[in-house]
């Protein structure tokens, strides 16, 4: 059989394969070079990235709990203009789509980032990044109220004409309220999920764990909770989807797009195996050959259920 | 440049109070690493996620035994991780990642006298750094403080592998009882700063006790620092600690795992 084809359209993103890395779990992407061929990747997602540098929380930072993580690192970032200064100009030679991860305090601040980006060699798409549960102002504030959604979307979008994603929190009643909330806002494309916000406990010293008290759960304890998600938004919404949680293989990526995702983001797996991303394209590859299937793009959302939500 | 490999454990050996050595096979050019650089060690298909960072203990040449090819890390069972990581027995396969950091450096001077200060399982690289040390530097002296006479692993390789081996320990059970800062002020006290140099690695309060003990007498010294962390090259930020530009009042935070794990004691903001 002919090579199967992986490459994949997202309403104005066209990448060539389903796979890329989350945002927070891969840095500015250079890190990675000693460990894999960054131009595999279907694609990069920066660390989130602010007006200016952020500092980030104090530590501790980190926790491993069953099956996943707490992070509370708070947007530590280099900042837009660095970012663009130092870190894209290397990015450009791996030639592979870049998506720069925005965050900002205030709509105004989502807009000048996205603004700064927009006038950049090298960038390919924009994700928000809505949905951090580790920062006082800003993040979840926007990503958890429907209407404020819809809002700052708006606003960003008028900023660029870059692919716009929208990445979604989990941390809301129902899911596909926000979603709504983001197409309407004019997103390209949907992004789900963020971290589930959670806490642990030091039960010696009685105290939590996190400096900060409460962190992000990645990983694949919440596997099936981002599965789900993706499905409902699937059937809520008609916008191309990238699902997330707890990938570490490429069968745990299928569930995701069977499930209705256009394509995935390998996250916490980074820290484990740092070729974690292309360890999934690979499987995904064997995957389509063993059920002579041509194109990745033929299983997005064939999930067979009678069921629907 | 680091490298992942799948690789056997050669030797897991207990000694003792939950102290253990474990011993695996690295490639040559992962073995060429300074004292104090680290491995991130995982287990597949363990309950284990992410991978755990211990810094090296021995390098070929360290251990007279060991195999070429070895190397040796030393841990204490304290939680889930280490708790895999002791009931793997020889030829249990393992993920290693590593070396990763910046390691110890040399004294400057070859008249310096290299000085080791150790708390409990913080003695992990001294083996390395002691056969690591240049031929023409002064042999080391080594101050090694624990809680009980049973947290001091590889206590008899030091007595034989430096200068002199102070040992303290907290309820007297070996050695002087006391703190480690004790005996090693003493050695501030009467000695020249540039003569001295100073390597330490243990729990923080020792860390930052030892730090200000070098500062007071502007002796240099070099931390090698712990933190839990999820990758161990610089992605997750989550291993930081403050620290303080020199000169200025400005703090920030750097990631043990990439400026560290050895930092200088005046640059840590505490």
């Amino acid at each position: 059989m002919v090579k199967p084809d992986l490459s994949v359209e997202l309403g104005p993103l066209r990448l060539d394969n389903p796979v890329l890395t989350a945002s927070g779990t891969f840095g500015y992407g250079l890190e990675f070079r000693p460990f894999l061929d960054l131009g595999r990747l279907g694609g990069l997602v920066t660390k989130g990235l602010s007006p200016r540098p952020r500092q980030g929380n104090p530590p501790p930072r980190i926790v491993e709990t069953p099956a996943g993580m707490l992070n509370s690192i708070g947007l530590q970032n280099v900042g837009v203009d660095a970012f663009i200064a130092d870190k894209l100009p290397e990015l450009r030679q791996h030639r592979l789509a870049v998506v720069a991860n925005v965050f900002g305090e205030t709509e105004a601040e989502y807009v000048e980032v996205c603004s700064k980006l927009d006038q950049s060699d090298g960038v390919t798409a924009i994700e928000l990044n809505v949905s951090c549960p580790n920062v006082e102002k800003g993040g979840m504030i926007f990503g958890n109220d429907p209407a404020a959604l819809s809002r700052v979307t708006r606003a960003c979008r008028d900023a660029t004409s870059l692919p716009l994603i929208v990445k979604l929190s989990p941390n809301v009643t129902d899911i596909r309220d926000t979603a709504r909330g983001a197409a309407d806002g004019g997103a390209d494309i949907l992004s789900l999920i963020n971290t589930f916000v959670g806490m642990a406990v030091d039960v010696e010293r009685r105290r939590p764990v996190l400096a900060r008290a409460s962190g992000g759960l990645s990983g694949p304890a919440i596997r099936p909770l981002a599965v789900w998600l993706t499905w409902q938004v699937h059937q809520a919404v008609d916008l191309p989807l990238i699902g997330m949680g707890g990938i570490i293989t490429a069968r745990d990526a299928l569930e995701f797009i069977l499930a209705g995702a256009s394509a995935v983001q390998v996250g916490t797996a980074n820290f484990i195996h740092p070729d974690a991303a292309t360890r999934v394209l690979d499987g995904l590859e064997d995957y389509l050959v063993r059920h002579e299937i041509a194109s990745i793009r033929e299983l997005v959302g064939t999930l067979a259920s009678g069921v629907t939500v | 440049m680091p490298q992942d490999i799948k690789t056997s454990v050669l030797r897991n050996t207990d000694l003792g109070n939950a102290n253990f050595l474990l011993e695996f096979e690295a490639t040559p050019s992962m073995t060429e690493m300074t004292p104090a650089q680290f491995f991130m060690l995982g287990i597949p298909g363990s309950d284990m996620l992410l991978r755990r960072p211990f810094s090296v203990c021995g390098i070929p040449g360290t251990f007279e035994d060991a195999p070429a090819n070895a190397v040796q890390v030393l841990y204490k069972v304290v939680g889930t991780g280490t708790g895999l990581l002791a009931s793997l027995g020889s030829g249990a396969v393992i993920n290693v990642l590593g070396p990763l950091g910046n390691g110890f450096e040399a004294p400057s001077e070859a008249g310096t006298r290299p000085v080791f200060v150790a708390g409990g399982i913080g003695s992990a690289p001294f083996p390395a750094l002691a056969s690591w040390l240049p031929e023409k530097a002064a042999r080391p002296l080594m101050y090694y403080g624990a809680r009980t006479s049973n947290d001091l692993p590889l206590a008899d390789w030091f007595a034989s592998h430096t200068e002199r081996l102070i040992v303290t320990t907290e309820d007297g059970s070996a050695g002087h009882e006391g703190l480690v800062t004790e005996p090693l002020g003493e050695l501030l006290e009467s000695n020249p700063a540039e003569s001295l140099h100073l390597y330490v690695c243990g729990p923080e309060p020792m860390l930052k006790a030892v730090a200000r003990l070098a500062l007071k007498h502007g002796v240099t010294c070099d931390l090698s620092l712990e933190a839990h962390m999820a990758c161990g090259f610089g992605v997750c930020l989550g291993c930081v600690v403050p620290t303080r530009r020199p000169g200025t009042d400005e703090i920030r935070y750097d990631r043990v795992c990439v400026e560290g794990p050895v930092m200088r004691a005046g640059v840590l903001a505490w």
